[in-house]
């Protein structure tokens, strides 16, 4: 593959669609099923995630001449770590309710295999613009995932859309969309779903 | 009576893979065939009880005393990564055997979220020495018995007629989901 | 330079940075976090022990004891209190009479019961009253302990009704007040 035929455009669009990170890689999949019971919480972790993997490919592609590559792996955990930090303390701070929605899984940001995995398969190896719009790419296709996702599970589970109720008055709620098995089910669904449009795509 | 409740609740009811989430990645990467999936719950379980208990000692011995909560999540990740290093080379030197078949999993662990996870939900529950190495064993426990089923399931999944858009990670999921509904039967055994 | 020197002080410098950025963001960030855990747990206890004017907190055994206090005097005492339900721990927090005859009012914290069924013990939409199970507690007797009745209203003063589908949550609340309290009473009774 070479590089320089890959234009700008085409590496920030390539993470939400193409190499889309949770539908095509199955990356992230923890925070994905455990943080969508509604499209708010999706919404927050998507942007967390964002921030965070945007950030560290920055640092990282600023320090990829200088980081031996026997210690890479831990120089970007813990950088990784750092940011992870920062976002949470920040919800914390200013979004204390959604903080504690999200529970553990903030923290849980920093094994998210596609945020180290942007790293050691792009930050590392590219320039810092390139990184930031991979990066981007990345962080956008995951929370338009999570969104989606959230917006699907809100819908049937709770008849409403960022709290807003959609649904008709006499809908009886599904409960089992914000249960656990919920998630894995939709998921699944859109998984099939991603597959079958991939293939109409083709097809044209 | 404390104790027995969380060792079920992690293992069984509240079941770390199938309804809290944890450790996905490998149980999606992992499940396809029977030994594997032993192999790798052994593996995790193993991590996962030694990991609990430094945590926490790091956690309440160094971080709560000195004020440092905020390097929680910079220091478990650190002191996880090395343990699992640790851990490789200590039973290459202890049992071969051993080595051959937990080896090639252990690199896989540091970044499963379960370990960290565990770790974790252990200080956000504010749990004792002894409550979170048995939190750690039931949700090893849990990890394992997951990961078994799904692989006998995966097996015999290779032979049967599944729609093509659905092949590999979404009939994963749907199955997950059919057992994650199975397993909330376990509630109220406590 | 050598390899292993530069691993180490690469290594070193970037976790170095990173402790002063953290330690930084900890100074501007844990005041507002701690203002909102304190003012959360201060507007939970003025909720549970309305009439106080002062709160003084009170280590009991594994308890940790809120005794609120108005002009001196004893009006009311709430705890933490946890224990299995249906699903996992259900944690809660009760005020009591400064007798231990009665509860004043009951808040459940956490739990995780199966929604739609179990969740009712904290907020039951096809009710008028979406809270009217854990009002049920209020001035409730506890002598000799707190029974729960199934579809029937409550006719004695020491019974609550318990929710219909959730029969093991509401009785799981019901223990988990009678152990706790004899319990806590039988200490602050020692002392």
């Amino acid at each position: 593959m070479s590089k320089k035929k890959v234009t700008l455009i085409q590496e920030f669009l390539k993470g939400i669609w193409k190499e889309n990170p949770i539908l095509i890689s199955l990356l992230g999949l923890c925070p994905t099923l455990a943080v969508t019971v509604s499209a708010e919480n999706g919404l927050a972790m998507g942007l967390a995630a964002t921030f965070v993997v945007i950030s560290s490919s920055i640092i990282v592609s600023m320090l990829r001449k200088i980081i031996p590559s026997e210690v890479r792996i831990a120089s970007f955990i813990v950088i990784i770590a750092t940011f992870v930090t920062i976002a949470d303390r920040f919800l914390a701070a200013y979004f204390p309710d959604i903080s504690s929605s999200l529970g553990p899984f903030i923290p849980l940001i920093i094994v998210n295999c596609m945020i180290l995995g942007r790293q050691e398969a792009f930050a590392s190896k590219n320039g810092i613009g390139r990184s930031f719009l991979d990066a981007f790419g990345v962080g956008l296709g995951f929370t338009l995932v999570l969104v989606l996702l959230g917006t699907i599970r809100e819908l049937f589970g709770s008849g409403t859309i960022f709290g807003i109720q959609v649904m008709w008055d006499s809908f009886h709620p599904w409960a089992v969309m914000i249960l656990p098995p919920g998630a894995f089910l939709a998921l699944g669904l859109m998984i099939g779903a991603s597959n079958w449009l991939n293939e109409l795509g083709e097809k044209k | 009576m404390n104790l027995i409740i969380i060792f079920i609740s992690a293992a069984l009811i509240n079941n770390f893979v199938l309804i809290q989430f944890l450790g996905i990645c490998p149980f999606v990467g992992v499940s396809k065939k029977m030994d594997s999936a032993v192999s790798m719950g052994l593996a995790v379980t193993f991590v996962m009880v030694i990991s609990a208990a430094v945590t926490w000692l790091i956690y309440n011995l160094i971080l709560e005393p000195t004020n440092m909560q905020i390097l929680e999540y910079v220091s478990f990740i650190l002191v996880i990564a090395s343990l699992v290093q640790l851990v490789e080379m200590f039973i290459k030197k202890v049992s071969k055997p051993l080595y051959d078949s937990l080896g090639i999993f252990l690199p896989l662990i540091t970044t499963n979220c379960a370990i960290l996870g565990l770790a974790l939900i252990s200080v956000l529950r504010e749990y004792s020495f002894i409550q979170s190495v048995v939190f750690a064993v039931g949700a090893g426990v849990g990890f394992t018995l997951a990961l078994v089923i799904m692989a006998g399931i995966r097996e015999e999944l290779e032979l049967a007629p599944v729609p093509k858009h659905f092949k590999g990670a979404g009939i994963t999921m749907i199955i997950a989901g059919c057992l994650g509904l199975a397993f909330m039967g376990f509630s109220g055994l406590i | 330079m050598n390899k292993s020197l530069k691993m180490i002080l690469v290594l070193t410098i970037i976790t170095v940075i990173s402790g002063v950025v953290l330690s930084y963001w900890d100074n501007f960030t844990r005041p507002i976090i701690n203002e909102h855990k304190t003012s959360k747990l201060n507007k939970l206890i003025l909720e549970i022990l309305p009439e106080n004017n002062s709160i003084e907190e009170m280590k009991l055994g594994e308890y940790n004891l809120y005794v609120g206090k108005k002009d001196g005097e004893i009006v009311g005492i709430a705890f933490k209190a946890e224990g299995g339900g249906y699903s996992d721990i259900i944690s809660l927090i009760v005020g009591m009479s400064p007798d231990f005859s009665k509860i004043t009012s009951l808040k459940i914290l956490s739990q995780v019961e199966t929604p739609g069924l179990g969740t009712k013990i904290v907020d039951d939409p096809s009710n008028e009253n979406p809270t009217w199970f854990t009002d049920q507690f209020k001035n409730l007797k506890i002598d000799p302990e707190i029974i729960y009745v199934k579809n029937a209203k409550p006719t004695k003063e020491n019974e609550i009704q318990a929710i219909t589908g959730a029969t093991i949550s509401s009785k799981s609340v019901v223990n988990l007040l009678n152990t706790n309290i004899s319990k806590v009473k039988k200490l602050y009774i020692e002392k």
